[in-house]
């Protein structure tokens, strides 16, 4: 069991979607617990690939091959997962977008991406997203939490809207708001009364995990 | 007739100008507009922006192209309704006609490539066909437009940046430079496809770049680094252009927190790091031009004191 969770870790690691995807239905072949598989196989993997990305040790290429494998094997072992009694503990429901007049969407898709990695249920909203379009959403999912993207100087108080229109719906309170993109930073962050600013898809993914335990 | 620039640069520190974004949306680009279609909406402040850069002092403008291939302009609405050539031709001619009004026809027009936005596979579906045939139909365009040079940069992709180059290099025979972004990590200094400056240096130049250098991302201050250990591994001329420091906001408006006194401080260690070519990139204005050829100009009186 051991041996597998390791070799599950390393198809993430490598970026091998084939591996993943075998090593996925061994799982179920061999009725080895699923959860325990995901947990401390995949997901340990994907954790040691955002580590090994913060570090500068590996670099684009490699972070989206390894969330693709982990994909792969998701994909596989999701719905006997939910078949089961095992329940993984939901990690919660993010909606993301770029914020309106703004189509750089590059990162905004590797933090989706890492986030679904990590067992977040993601609704992406794709890039130059009208500030309703977050908050109804958001409303419509009960979601937990919204990732805004601004990658120009210009589109970052789009931000600040998204946050406005919360405060006037009365539901600021019931979702976290995470910000990124170039040009801002936790001081802009703080300044607009977000709950937080994360430069890259891994750093992400923690603030996501912290903003939602402390909720 | 103007002297080959690659011939300047080993003589003296050549100065480029700044930032072209962040000036066309301090004149009032609008959110759902893009630079290139300025060339035609308004292209007499895209004139007046590099006049500005001349008149603080720059030897080297770069056209309003940054975004003008086929594959970038096609990702915008307004970049749809735009015909590549047409944008890139356009904005070596108000370079020119900018060298004109200025009385400045001495100094040198840079033909600006940037990134297509799309990656090569895994990450994306960009093929090196594609990038190729999109990279020569740019450059074709800035060829016919008359630019002295070519300006490769804040390239992220040193596979995307050798498409360009080589793209250049099939329809002309000026100097081309070429900027890599590179970002600041623990391990050192990386582009987002992991490109080391070690492997940009190396490949660039067997590629036949006349310049190499890095731009964006990294502010001046974070940047300094990088200098001593880019200019240990070539002899080629290095131009090195960074950002103004992270923007603040004040009403609602960008503001760069860095003035161009410090910038110009940072610039200074980059001269005695022994690069040979420095301008800005994002946030930088003309005001830091400025600021740049004083420096420039006074680095170049006590090198000149020190050999007579």
């Amino acid at each position: 069991m051991k041996k597998h969770l390791e070799e599950c870790a390393q198809s993430v690691l490598d970026g091998d979607q084939d591996k993943a995807e075998e090593l996925a239905e061994l799982t179920l072949k061999d009725s080895l617990p699923v959860l325990e598989v995901i947990e401390h196989g995949f997901v340990s993997g994907i954790r040691e690939v955002g580590r090994l990305w913060e570090d500068g040790v590996l670099f684009l290429p490699e972070l989206v091959m390894g969330a693709e494998a982990m994909k792969k094997a998701m994909e596989i072992l999701q719905p006997a997962l939910e078949a089961s009694s095992e329940k993984q503990e939901k990690a919660g429901h993010v909606i993301i977008g770029t914020i309106e007049g703004d189509i750089h969407d590059i990162g905004k898709t590797l933090v989706a991406t890492m986030l679904s990695a990590n067992g977040f249920e993601i609704t992406d909203l794709g890039a130059d997203v009208p500030v309703a379009d977050f908050v109804d959403e958001a409303e419509k999912k009960n979601a937990d939490c919204i990732a805004i993207s601004a990658l120009l100087t210009t589109t970052m108080p789009g931000q600040k809207k998204v946050i406005d229109e919360l405060e006037n719906r009365s539901i600021r309170k019931k979702v976290r708001v995470l910000v990124g993109g170039a040009p801002c930073d936790e001081d802009w962050a703080e300044q607009i009364g977000a709950d937080g600013y994360a430069g890259d898809a891994v750093a992400a993914v923690a603030l996501v995990k912290r903003l939602l335990k402390k909720g | 007739m103007k002297e080959d620039i690659r011939k300047i640069i080993r003589q003296r520190k050549v100065l480029f100008d700044g930032g072209m974004g962040s000036m066309l949306i301090a004149a009032g680009l609008g959110e759902r507009e893009i630079p290139e279609q300025w060339n035609f909406l308004h292209p007499e402040k895209v004139i007046d922006i590099h006049i500005a850069y001349l008149a603080a002092g720059a030897d080297v403008i770069q056209t309003n192209s940054f975004g003008a291939t086929s594959i970038k302009l096609s990702a915008s609405e307004a970049g749809k309704a735009l015909d590549p050539a047409e944008v890139n031709e356009k904005a070596a001619g108000l370079a020119f006609e900018a060298l004109e009004r200025a009385k400045a026809p001495d100094r040198y027009v840079a033909g600006d490539i940037g990134p297509t936005g799309e990656f090569f596979a895994p990450v994306g579906r960009l093929t090196e066909k594609r990038a190729r045939e999109a990279f020569r139909e740019q450059a074709e365009a800035l060829e016919r437009g008359g630019v002295d040079l070519f300006l490769i940069e804040t390239m992220y992709d040193l596979r995307e940046a050798v498409e360009a180059l080589r793209a250049v290099k099939e329809v002309s025979k000026k100097p081309v430079a070429v900027e890599m972004t590179f970002d600041s990590k623990p391990k050192g200094y990386f582009t987002l496809m992991g490109d080391t400056p070690e492997k940009a240096a190396e490949i660039l130049s067997a590629e036949g770049a006349d310049l190499l250098g890095a731009n964006c991302t990294l502010s001046s201050d974070r940047i300094i680094q990088l200098a001593p250990r880019f200019r240990g591994l070539t002899d080629m001329p290095l131009l090195f252009q960074p950002n103004a420091g992270s923007p603040a906001f004040t009403h609602g408006k960008a503001v760069y927190r860095q003035s161009p006194e410090e910038f110009a401080r940072d610039i200074e260690k980059l001269l005695e790091a022994g690069i040979d070519a420095v301008g800005g990139c994002c946030g930088t204005t003309p005001d830091f031009t400025r600021e740049l050829r004083k420096l420039i100009d006074g680095y170049q009186q006590q090198a000149d004191d020190r050999e007579s």
